[in-house]
């Protein structure tokens, strides 16, 4: 809308020497036709209702000086409608948040690049030392406050700065040296935020700051929040409000206001706002909200679906079934895999067609070796020792992986980068180690000492028995499948091989004490090595049991836990290094990284680039925009990324 | 009888203390706690919460202090008529399962009748024609209703009425009565849900208690007194249904006690797979996310019904049965 009012305001002379500008003034004036009997932007009819009622200010005055325009994956939509989506309780408040991707900066659909969101513009100082964040001036938060430089700076004030509610500098906003990097308001609409050392990951930080993982948003509505706050609010209310909820102390209450799912009554400045209703309900419902700052190319106030309402399953498969029976009208979390068949069979007579997003590269189901076993130290060393990893790598049939666990879907490679992605190492290093050479893996473990018993199978070189065991979650999909094929594939090899299926909270404990020996786990992070928990970065946790030890030896500066190996070591160099420069020689670093990953097997990767992971997409026939194909994983939000606020119903 | 049943109450707390530890030791046993199964199930997601986050939650959620304290917390404040507020839907638990429990209570009680309202008729009927077609058919059917798990029945009837209906029948409300306050049309709502659990509930207790009923029913029609009343002239039906029926069903009557806490637990599975909004998958997520709080309390309620259940199924065996005094055992 901006640039064709521009354009009519250069008026007819410029229009003769530039056919584009030509163009655009004809465009103009067929609109202007438009807008003298219509408003330029125009809204959905239930707040068309509210604004002639007099309950709600005008669209124009809603919506920011210069709004968002997002542009719809087929074409301008109409309004109205429900979208029926399932959720599994309150530990699935991340399923909101996917969905209403809120944070200051968002990812492309295509997931390779950040664009503006809350955020118009944003620009670091020349040493990468200071960014300088732009607001869009006359945004509004869903309540009609304006939304101002106020609202990361209450963040910063409130939260970060507060011991209680934060009692570690979080990574992300942390100096070099540890201490909270500094951030003041220029002016209402404009923030700076500045670091110690050159910080050029601070964008993309940005757009994980959404309040995923059920924590506060880097951008809150302080002119709500501040009467739950005792740096601001009365003291006394607070302590009565925080004892008439049962709770311990203030933090709980402030978190319990300042978190969305939580908490209907807390303003937001997404698509849709919850509406009378939190995410411990038997439904949680989504209204449009009246002053979402976005609009479509032809001046339509986004989103346009009237509502959401997200339906409580307390089982995964009653859910799925659901979804058989049309019942839900955009499902991709929680959908299984397993069930793609009975979903495409299903698909015409109960009125959705199933789309398939696969995931961000990585792998589905990467066999990951304990590099710092202590239990058994012969095992140990063997299982350090890349040559056997080489031979595990290429002793399983991951053909039969393919078909039987993953339906013949996806790719078979190493846990590397999607070949699309800039990270990408090169075809030579995606598959190495990837082809089915059961005699030459003989020929390696043979040569490594490992006789075989009189049983066949082997031991090690002491004599002592040799035991593998791949301890498994049923977290998602096939895992224990996988499990079984790689174990039956390890015993055509003499090595015996036992798959533990562990409830997760198990796991995840033996894991932390370093008693697995190996374990079927993804690598969804191979898109963003620098940023979050990186699964191959051995200081992550939650990560993979592959260095266990040096996580502790990193986190207690080499007083404790295992000194890493040089090849471990250099994962953390490059990475540290990565977070503080420009973007070619980030790309480098990445290719680096993978290419170690791809030689080293830490991770011996099977299958991936497989739907596996809220990558099966049941979708209403009617329903349109939803694209064919969206960049797929969790730092990315999906199917936020998706731009949701443009579906609507034909 | 009154003292009886005094004496039987006033053993209650004793008992719900000892249910509190052993409920509170046996939820601490597995490793872990609540945010060690928080933090995998964001894992599961794709998301991980770092160190700071963790830290500050553990603090929040008192997961730092001892068991011991933890304990004496949650007792003190149940002490207090507080059933204190669920770690994972931070809500309190009275209002988790304040409704539950109520729709839990009617489908239990309403499978209860159902199977005591068919399963009795047919032990009559097969007692009296012992061997008759009848009595054959109703036996092989038995069996077949005994054999078949109460879930698998569920979903063959899910996906039936998914093939031949085009309708998923999960769950005891529509959509938009799930949140709705109680008004008559959710309450009919509700009717028109709760039947297909509540026979998928019954069927396996119908075709137990039939047997029971059959079984002690010929026992008793053979006895003296049966024999003495036909001798007289009282017209069979009357006979049967006035003197050996009350007999035979005693033993039914009895087992209400321990009928109450399987149908709250045995139901589970069921509830699960229909995707029903009671106690039982309640429990089990509290469990298996170590929600420690919240089971404790569902445990503590179990027990309280049972002891219940089995007071109240003592009392009316007295009732129908007057050779069976209190007093006197």
């Amino acid at each position: 809308m901006i640039e064709v009012s521009t354009a009519a305001s250069t008026g007819p002379g410029r229009r003769l020497r530039r056919p584009a500008a030509w163009l655009g003034g004809a465009l103009a004036a067929l609109l202007a036709l438009g807008t003298a009997l219509a408003q330029p932007y125009q809204e959905a009819p239930m707040l068309a209702e509210l604004v002639a009622a007099g309950e709600l200010p005008p669209v124009e005055e809603r919506l920011p000086e210069e709004p968002l325009v997002i542009e719809p994956f087929e074409g301008i939509g109409t309004y109205g409608g429900v979208i029926r989506r399932g959720f599994t309780g309150p530990g699935d408040h991340n399923n909101y948040t996917r969905w209403a991707y809120d944070s200051l900066l968002r990812f492309s659909v295509d997931g390779s690049e950040i664009v503006p969101h809350i955020i118009r513009a944003w620009e670091p100082s020349e040493d990468f030392h200071t960014w300088t964040l732009h607001l869009r001036p006359g945004m509004k938060w869903s309540d009609g406050h304006p939304f101002t430089a106020d609202a990361l700076l209450f963040y910063y004030e409130a939260v970060l700065q507060n011991e209680e509610l934060t009692p570690s500098v979080p990574v992300w906003i942390a100096n070099h040296d540890g201490t909270l990097a500094a951030m003041r308001a220029i002016d209402d609409y404009t923030v700076e935020v500045e670091f110690d050392f050159p910080y050029t990951l601070f964008p993309m930080e940005l757009t994980f700051r959404d309040g995923g993982d059920r924590t506060l948003a880097a951008h809150l509505p302080g002119h709500y929040l501040a009467q739950f706050h005792p740096d601001y609010g009365d003291p006394e209310e607070i302590a009565r409000m925080v004892s008439e909820a049962g709770l311990n102390d203030w933090t709980q209450l402030f978190m319990q206001k300042g978190i969305i799912t939580d908490n209907p009554e807390r303003p937001s400045t997404a698509a849709w706002v919850p509406y009378r209703s939190s995410v411990s309900d038997q439904v949680f419902t989504l209204r449009r909200n009246p002053y979402y700052f976005a609009v479509d190319p032809a001046g339509n106030q986004l989103p346009y679906v009237d509502e959401i309402q997200f339906r409580f399953f307390a089982d995964v498969e009653a859910l799925n079934f659901a979804a058989v029976a049309g019942e839900l009208d955009m499902q991709d979390r929680h959908i299984q895999l397993t069930n793609y068949p009975v979903l495409v069979e299903n698909a015409e007579r109960s009125g959705y067609r199933v789309i398939t997003w696969p995931t961000f590269g990585g792998n589905d189901a990467a066999l990951w070796v304990n590099q710092q076993y202590t239990i058994d130290p012969e095992l140990g060393e063997l299982l350090a020792n890349r040559d056997f990893r080489i031979a595990l790598s290429i002793g399983i049939d991951r053909e039969e992986i393919r078909e039987a666990a993953f339906l013949g879907l996806g790719e078979i490679r190493q846990p590397v980068a999607a070949p699309w992605h800039p990270y990408y190492p090169g075809d030579e290093y995606a598959f190495q180690h990837t082809e089915f050479d059961p005699e030459r893996a003989n020929e390696i473990l043979d040569g490594l000492g490992l006789q075989r018993g009189p049983n066949g199978m082997r031991t090690l070189p002491s004599g002592a028995p040799l035991r593998l065991e791949i301890s498994v979650v049923p977290a998602f999909g096939p895992w224990p499948d996988v499990a079984q094929l790689i174990a039956s594939d390890f015993a055509d090899l003499g090595l015996t091989t036992d798959v533990q299926v562990r409830e997760r909270t198990a796991h995840f404990t033996m894991r932390d004490a370093n008693e697995l020996i190996m374990e079927i786990w993804n690598e969804d992070t191979s898109g963003f090595p620098f940023t979050g928990n990186p699964k191959i970065d051995p200081r992550s946790d939650p990560a993979t049991i592959f260095a266990v030890e040096s996580r502790t030896w990193y986190a207690t500066d080499g007083e404790r836990g295992r000194e890493p190996t040089p090849e471990i070591a250099r994962i953390v160099e490059i990475i540290e290094e990565a977070k503080t420069v420009g973007t070619d020689r980030q790309i480098e670093l990445a290719q680096e990284l993978n290419r170690l990953v791809a030689d080293q097997l830490y991770g011996i990767g099977t299958v991936g680039l497989t739907p596996m992971i809220q990558g099966v997409v049941v979708v209403n026939a009617n329903l349109a925009n939803v694209p064919d194909l969206v960049a797929n994983d969790w730092p990315l939000r999906t199917p936020g990324d998706a731009r949701p606020e443009t579906f609507f119903y034909r | 009888m009154h003292w009886y049943i005094l004496k039987r109450l006033a053993i209650v707390p004793l008992m719900l203390f000892l249910f509190s530890v052993i409920a509170f030791a046996l939820i601490q046993a597995p490793p872990g706690d609540f945010l060690t199964s928080y933090i995998a199930e964001l894992a599961q997601g794709g998301s991980s919460l770092d160190q700071a986050q963790i830290d500050a939650l553990r603090r929040q959620y008192g997961l730092d202090r001892p068991i011991y304290e933890q304990y004496f917390l949650w007792v003190g404040s149940l002490l207090k008529g507080d059933l204190g507020i669920s770690l994972e839907w931070r809500r309190s638990n009275a209002e988790l399962i304040g409704e539950r429990l109520l729709l839990t209570l009617a489908l239990t009680t309403g499978s209860l009748i159902f199977t005591w309202l068919v399963a009795i008729p047919i032990g009559i009927v097969s007692a009296t024609r012992q061997y008759s077609a009848v009595d054959y058919l109703f036996t092989v059917l038995n069996y077949v209703g005994l054999a078949t798990p109460n879930f698998m029945l569920a979903l063959v009837l899910m996906w039936v009425a998914f093939d031949r209906f085009g309708v998923s029948v999960t769950g005891l409300f529509s959509p938009e009565y799930a949140q709705a306050p109680w008004s008559w049309a959710r309450f009919a709502d509700l009717m028109s849900h709760i039947w297909l659990p509540m026979i998928v509930l019954g069927v396996a207790g119908t075709a137990q208690i039939a047997r029971v009923v059959r079984a002690n029913l010929l026992d008793e029609l053979g006895k003296p007194y049966a024999e003495m009343a036909r001798a007289k002239g009282l017209p069979e039906w009357k006979l049967v249904l006035k003197y050996p029926t009350r007999v035979a069903i005693a033993p039914v009557v009895s087992t209400l006690g321990w009928y109450f806490p399987q149908l709250l637990s045995g139901g589970l599975v069921v509830s699960v797979v229909m995707s029903l909004p009671t106690v039982g998958p309640l429990l089990l997520r509290a469990l298996v996310g170590q929600d420690m709080y919240l089971a404790g309390t569902i445990i503590l309620i179990f027990c309280v019904l049972t002891v219940i259940g089995t007071l109240v199924s003592d009392i009316l065996l007295a009732v129908l049965d007057p050779r069976i005094r209190m007093d006197a055992a």
